[in-house]
């Protein structure tokens, strides 16, 4: 099980504790969508990748 | 067939309502739909409201809430982030619904 | 083949990554619908929706958080067509039949 986490603003410490239990004991990445320019074509490429995609607040 | 298992979380009362019908939508299109309030207060739920979630437990879904208020006041189902992690654990699609 | 990707979109200040993403999504040959409900449907109102419902295999918005936002039903926003004024219908079709998930 492969989770994309993507960050839609700052992580809180809400999102930080949820973050660290869903991911225990699985493979992870992020992606912080919170940039002037994010990249798109990375970020589908790793939606594409991963077996769950997380969008946090 | 697997039935998929969706939770959805609102952080933003404004979303919230809106939020648990989606909930509620999905529970409709054969779904183990559950919705969790999160740091929002919400006032007490009018009779269509209390109906929804009577709809959405009778489907096996269910609406949570880490607010204590809630559960006193819109009878929602209490539990803490940890079991609130826990139980995400399980799910086949995580909504962070709205703005936090 | 490339995956297909459902976007679901409830907040409205995301039309930049809908856009993108669903650019950088079509590039790579995948089937891309997207969903708007709730505060999003004022997107449907942006001026880069109709070239969204160009670019994107199928784009609907959740008629009631339409009119709930203020519209008029009548008032059917550029690009879409009175059949995709939809119901929350659409967000089940995004989760049960397409590859991979996004919600903004």
């Amino acid at each position: 099980m492969k989770i994309l986490n993507v960050y839609r603003s700052e992580p809180d410490e809400t999102v930080k504790k949820l973050v660290e239990i869903v991911t225990r004991d699985r493979e992870s990445m992020s992606f912080d969508l919170n940039v002037e320019a994010p990249d798109y074509d990375k970020l589908v490429d790793m939606i594409f990748e991963a077996d769950q995609t997380i969008s946090w607040w | 067939m697997e039935y998929k298992k969706v939770c959805l979380m609102y952080r933003h009362e404004d979303y919230a309502v809106d939020g648990i019908r989606s909930a509620l939508g999905l529970a409709v299109e054969n779904m183990y739909a559950y919705g969790v309030v999160m740091d929002t207060e919400l006032p007490p739920f009018d009779e269509h409201g209390m109906e929804t979630i009577e709809m959405l437990r009778d489907m096996e879904g269910d609406i949570l809430t880490t607010v204590p208020a809630n559960v006193e006041k819109c009878d929602f189902t209490a539990i803490t982030i940890e079991e609130l992690g826990e139980k995400l654990r399980e799910m086949t699609h995580i909504i962070p619904y709205g703005i936090k | 083949m490339a995956k297909s990707l459902g976007i679901f979109v409830t907040t409205e200040s995301c039309m930049k990554h809908v856009m993108g993403i669903t650019k950088a999504a079509k590039a790579k040959g995948s089937n891309v619908k997207v969903f708007f409900t709730w505060k999003a449907t004022h997107l449907a109102k942006d001026p880069a929706f109709p070239e969204l419902c160009e670019i994107a295999d199928d784009v609907s918005i959740c008629v009631d958080s339409y009119k709930k936002q203020g519209y008029d039903i009548e008032d059917i926003p550029k690009g879409l067509t009175v059949k995709k004024m939809a119901t929350q219908a659409q967000h089940g079709i995004i989760i049960e039949d397409f590859d991979c998930y996004l919600s903004l």
